[in-house]
């Protein structure tokens, strides 16, 4: 009898709780449980955690999971609203409408009420990423825009210089809120803002910890639905065979990228799940055309027919890839399939190179008019690089085989970046482009980007291939454009200004106790918000 | 200790600290000399970013520019050091004093607690040898810490890893969120790997070893022995105390030069891990301040034992 | 911090007895072990001269990748390339000859100046040669040669001049102790009251007869540490380079498979690496000793 009113005091209490309303959004009505924590390795730190200033993929996957951008992209590669709940483009593509949703909040800070998501933080991010003092490598991209103007709280207009194809998916580029960096006129890396960011994503900030482990909870008030896994965590390290490991030991969770060795055993492991995606990117040999001996493109395509592309991909790489033939990369709407790569045919490479006035020397070497094939290859090396080692080695012996002498050259960096981009001191290089605008190729071979720091770093110039490069860039028609890329694939593949070489099929690996994992080609977590871990599972 | 003693030993340590403030600032020097040479030319950055803030701070009048004389830039460069602006790094921006102290004291843990197993295991080696000569389990003993002495480290760190995991089904991360069992068994076994490896136990088993025969062949400690007084009294200043800190002191840079290796493979965040990383980078301002932070670390450790020698034996110590 | 214990040459003192009979069995097969080493080394490059390597270490074999030992006709199998492991063990010691030497030549030659200058004339040199053995002390080995890595280039030239300028101040110590020793004998008294000068003096007693054996210690374990050092480098990404072979890059490519469970790829670099700088060690401890012995205890 004596407990009655504190037993009625405590249903009191509970149905209080429960009647109270409930902060910000409902919790995602797909059936599925809330709860559990995902560890994830990667091989390096991140630089920052800012979206504007970072260029590494590591930062990059962090801010794909703490910001949103006005307008998404979703599995089909269709663009979705995200921020922006709905936009109108004007007939003659140059001013674009954005209306904001209203119900979107920052992640709020300890004890404080979360600050509402409204037009002024849209103009601050694009203010501050253009400033001059901001160094960022998205000014470039969103030099098209003009101006950007607030009609209201909730709605922006875009002033474009001139009408863009495709424009509305740039403007995915991550919003951060007015009230985030310290400094209100430009972002830099000792911003408070950079270690301590504030988004609108499903996931916030909590800590990172002594070991540079990021900590991500998720946000109770994403406006998609409160996302279902509880806590991300990214976690550092130093050496990839660790990192392998300690996936298998259940010591984190998942790898982002894993590395192609460790396939097999990870393969074989019925734990885990290796899931493939595609990044726009690929490997090459890229040749100097300033030098005589690779001007003529009989030598370069004799490369070509040198290099057994299928062997290396099936040896290093278990065959995980595809080999491509000219310069996009083959997910992309540009690629033209009907550009076959040429075969792996060391007769016929040598008979290109007679034919282009070598004749076989008495040390076994091709030579021409006295001067022997022999070139310089330069391979930046950063971090551990089995793979790139082997492919160098392998190109040398084949090139060997048909008489070509290669001299091998393991630089650090960034004093190759200057070899290659500035002072431009050297015959081959072996590097990969990674692409997130899957078809423009202009900085890579149109005449007008040779130059110091520029990426047409081989002197390449074709006037075909400059004006249907621009002629690309000006036409407004999809499928127009696509036609000019599918012929300006099948030039340069004739061509032949690099040795095109492969797309590698990315893997991340992941516990099987994760579910529903979607995986962007190029962000990553694009869709992290909707993974899940079931309940038994859930530590 | 005698009155009377206690002022020369006063006037020792000063002299000592006096000492070891100049050759740091010559330490500092070295480092200069490096990066002054250097093609990338550091300075011009660093100095500039550290004096634009200094001048941004004061809100004094504008910066004046970079004198090209070395000395200058050098005087501008210490001067910055001791306000403790030590520049950001060029890679994350952070300030790098913050960042070096902080992981500096990781590196601190490791490096200490495997000085202790390193002697932990060397002492007894050494007593042994040095009292009843050469056993056999001195003699493998001995072998036994050449050879791990001998091995490539990092080597020996994958060795041990993947014992931990495959026998014990443990995998060693240390500060992990994740929880596992035997968390302590993280932290233990970058300390197994550091303190046998590296080339360090051998060296110092060798050293014990002789030292302490020295001696106790001393006649001194004869003469005690034959006395019936017990020698390990007599000779502990001598043989065993000053050997050890001597060692310690000594071996202070080896072991930090190990720990580099050591934090890659065990993922340790310390200082050596985030010297690899800078070297990588050419993040001049991080590296120069790790630089700097592990001479301060081993003069720190020098000075210690001198301070003890002196205190134990103040005449023998003004050799 | 002295390291060996020392012991004169008295002028004129030619004990007649041979030392290998002086000294105990230990170390003579100490002393024969690290021999041995040596002749390894110099197998190392006849063999490579004259193509007696069982293959060529630079060929590439697709076919065959990471082969385990004993398979297909290569003793010790093959690495991440196809490419035979025994041959590029033979031949990856002569990565460590030439930067090895570099760094030794400049430990003895500025340790033994140095030394000779604090030992012998004293005083003022005695205080700035403790300096500089102290400063150059103060610093680890392998953060400045990382810290030389980022400010110039990872080259192993390089990085040898940091190790042989690292071990300046052991060989100073030592010489200076010497010197010092032979101070107390009255030895350099006796052979400036003898009428030598002072070159000579320096030059033929007491570094030839006096302090070469110390040196030959001080070279070899310099050699042993140049392959230590250049092992750990070799894990960081900043020593010798491919196609080249060195026994610590070797290592590298091999442990990559170690967890995976292949072993051999890096076994069989590191138990060369392993009993070579034990070879190095024993010779410097048994001939140690035996110069101790041959003066009785």
């Amino acid at each position: 009898m004596k407990r009655l009113p504190s037993v009625l005091l405590l249903i009191f209490f509970f149905v209080f709780i429960m009647m109270a309303p409930q902060a910000g959004a409902e919790p995602k009505t797909d059936g599925k449980p809330d709860g559990g924590a995902l560890n994830y390795g990667e091989y390096g730190r991140p630089t920052t955690l800012d979206p504007i200033t970072s260029n590494d993929m590591i930062s990059m996957r962090i801010t794909e999971l703490i910001f949103n951008g006005l307008v998404g992209i979703n599995e089909k590669q269709e663009i979705v609203p995200e921020l922006a709940e709905r936009w109108e483009m004007s007939e003659d593509g140059k001013f674009y409408t954005f209306y904001l949703r209203q119900d979107v909040t920052w992640h709020p800070k300890e004890e404080e009420e979360p600050v509402p998501f409204t037009a002024e933080d849209v103009i601050f991010t694009y203010n501050i990423m253009m400033h001059p003092k901001t160094i960022t490598s998205m000014k470039v991209r969103y030099e098209f825009i003009e101006s950007v103007i607030k009609m209201d709280d909730f709605t922006v207009q875009f002033t474009l210089k001139r009408p863009i194809l495709n424009a509305l998916a740039k403007f995915s580029f991550k919003v951060i809120p007015q009230h985030g960096p310290a400094n209100q006129e430009f972002l830099s890396r000792e911003d408070p803002f950079a270690q301590k960011p504030i988004g609108t994503g499903p996931y916030m900030l909590k800590n990172i910890t002594a070991d540079r482990e990021v900590i991500l909870v998720a946000n109770e008030n994403y406006f998609k639905g409160r996302p279902h896994i509880n806590k991300f965590a990214a976690r550092p390290f130093a050496d990839q065979n660790i990192m392998s490991q300690a996936l298998l030991f259940n010591a984190i969770d998942m790898i982002v990228l894993v590395n192609h060795r460790d396939i097999p055993q990870i393969q074989g492991d019925k734990r885990y799940v290796l899931q493939p995606y595609n990044a726009l990117s690929y490997s090459f040999f890229g040749y100097n055309m300033r030098n005589p001996l690779l001007a003529d493109k009989r030598v370069r395509k004799a490369f070509t027919y040198a290099v057994n592309r299928q062997e290396m991909l099936d040896s290093f790489f278990q065959g995980q890839g595809t080999i491509i033939s000219g310069p996009f990369a083959p997910g992309s709407w540009a690629y033209n399939l009907d550009v076959q790569p040429l075969p792996f045919d060391p007769q016929k490479a040598i008979e290109l190179l007679n034919e282009a006035g070598f004749v076989k020397g008495d040390d076994g070497i091709m030579v021409k008019d006295g001067q022997k094939l022999s070139l310089t290859l330069k391979v930046p090396i950063a971090k551990e690089s089995e793979a790139v080692k082997r492919v160098v080695l392998a190109f040398k012996n084949y090139l060997n085989k048909i008489g070509v002498d290669i001299e091998g050259e393991f630089k650090e960096w960034l004093s190759w970046k200057e070899d290659v981009f500035l002072n431009h001191e050297f015959d081959i290089i072996f590097a990969s482009w990674v692409f997130d605008d899957s078809a423009d190729i202009s900085s890579l071979f149109h005449s007008a980007e040779i130059g110091s720091w520029k990426n047409n770093f081989g002197a390449y110039s074709n006037p075909e291939i400059d004006s249907l490069i621009v002629e690309s860039k000006l036409t407004l028609d999809h499928e127009k454009r696509r036609t000019i890329n599918r012929k300006l694939h099948a030039i340069i593949a004739d061509e032949s200004p690099y040795t095109f070489l492969w797309t590698l099929t990315n893997y991340a690996a992941f516990n099987k106790k994760l579910r529903r994992v979607a995986i962007h080609p190029y962000k990553f977590f694009s869709f992290a918000d909707d993974w899940f871990i079931p309940t038994s599972e859930q530590r | 200790m005698k009155l009377s003693s206690v002022r020369p030993i006063a006037l020792l340590i000063s002299k000592e600290l006096v000492i070891a403030a100049f050759l740091l600032l010559g330490v500092s020097f070295v480092i200069f000399i490096i990066l002054f040479l250097s093609p990338g030319d550091p300075f011009s950055t660093m100095l500039k970013g550290q004096m634009l803030s200094g001048a941004a701070k004061a809100g004094a009048r504008e910066a004046l520019g970079i004198s090209q004389a070395w000395y200058s830039q050098y005087l501008s460069w210490l001067a910055n050091m001791l306000h403790g602006d030590f520049g950001t790094s060029t890679r994350t921006g952070l300030p790098v004093l913050g960042e070096v102290i902080r992981v500096g004291i990781n590196t601190l843990y490791l490096t200490v607690a495997s000085m202790l197993l390193t002697l932990l295991l060397a002492v007894p080696i050494a007593i042994f040898s040095a009292r009843r000569g050469m056993t056999f389990f001195n003699w493998t003993s001995t072998i036994f810490t050449y050879v791990v002495s001998a091995l490539p480290i990092f080597w020996l760190g994958y060795i041990v890893i993947y014992i931990s995991m495959h026998q014990f089904g443990f995998f060693p991360l240390a500060f992990g969120s994740s929880s596992q069992k035997f968390d302590w068994l993280n932290f233990m076994l970058p300390v197994f790997v550091l303190g046998i490896g590296n080339g360090t136990i051998s060296e110092v088993v060798r050293y014990l070893r002789e030292e302490m025969e020295r001696v106790f062949s001393e006649d001194y400690i004869r003469t005690a022995h034959a006395k019936g007084a017990s020698i390990w009294k007599h000779s502990f200043k001598e043989g065993f105390l000053i050997p050890i800190t001597e060692t310690i002191a000594t071996k202070i840079p080896f072991i930090l030069g190990g720990a580099v290796v050591v934090e890659q493979v065990f993922n340790w965040p310390g200082m050596g891990r985030m010297a690899w990383q800078a070297a990588q980078d050419r993040d001049y301002p991080l590296i120069m301040g790790i630089t700097l932070l592990a001479a301060i670390i081993v003069r720190l450790g020098s000075l210690i034992q001198r301070v003890v020698h002196i205190m134990v034996n103040p005449r023998a110590s003004q050799e | 911090m002295k390291r060996y214990s020392q012991h004169s040459i008295e002028i004129g003192d030619f004990s007649g007895v041979p030392f290998w009979k002086k000294a105990a069995v230990m170390d003579l097969m100490y002393v024969s072990y690290g021999i041995f080493i040596v002749i390894l080394v110099i197998g190392s490059y006849i063999l490579g001269a004259f193509d007696l390597l069982p293959y060529d270490p630079h060929e590439i074999n697709l076919d065959l990748l990471m082969a385990p030992p004993e398979s297909t006709g290569h003793l010790l199998g093959t690495d991440f390339m196809g490419r035979d492991i025994l041959s590029r063990l033979i031949i990856g010691i002569q990565a460590y000859f030439l930067p090895g030497l570099l760094a030794i030549a400049i430990a003895i030659i500025f340790g033994t100046c140095f030394g000779v200058l604090a030992g012998y004339w004293g005083s003022g040199f005695d205080t700035i040669v403790t300096y500089i053995n102290n400063l150059l002390n103060s610093f680890p080995r392998l953060v400045l040669i990382l810290l030389m890595v980022a400010a110039f280039k990872p080259d192993i030239y390089y990085i040898m001049v940091i190790v042989g300028i690292t071990n300046v101040p052991v060989v100073a110590s030592l010489i200076k102790g010497k010197i010092q020793f032979l101070k107390q004998k009255y030895f350099i008294e006796a052979a400036t009251a003898l009428g030598l000068n002072n070159r000579v003096i320096i030059f033929k007693h007491i570094l030839w007869h006096n302090c070469r054996s110390l040196l030959i210690i001080q070279a070899t374990l310099g050699m042993a540490e140049a392959i230590l050092m250049e092992t750990s480098l070799s894990y960081l990404g900043f020593g010798v380079q491919e196609p080249t072979p060195s026994w610590g890059n070797m290592v590298q490519a091999g442990a990559n498979y170690f967890m995976q469970g292949k072993f051999w790829p890096s076994t069989a670099p590191a138990l060369a690496i392993l009993f070579t700088i034990m070879g190095f060690h024993l010779l410097g401890d048994g001939l140690n000793n035996i110069l101790e012995r041959k003066q009785g205890k």
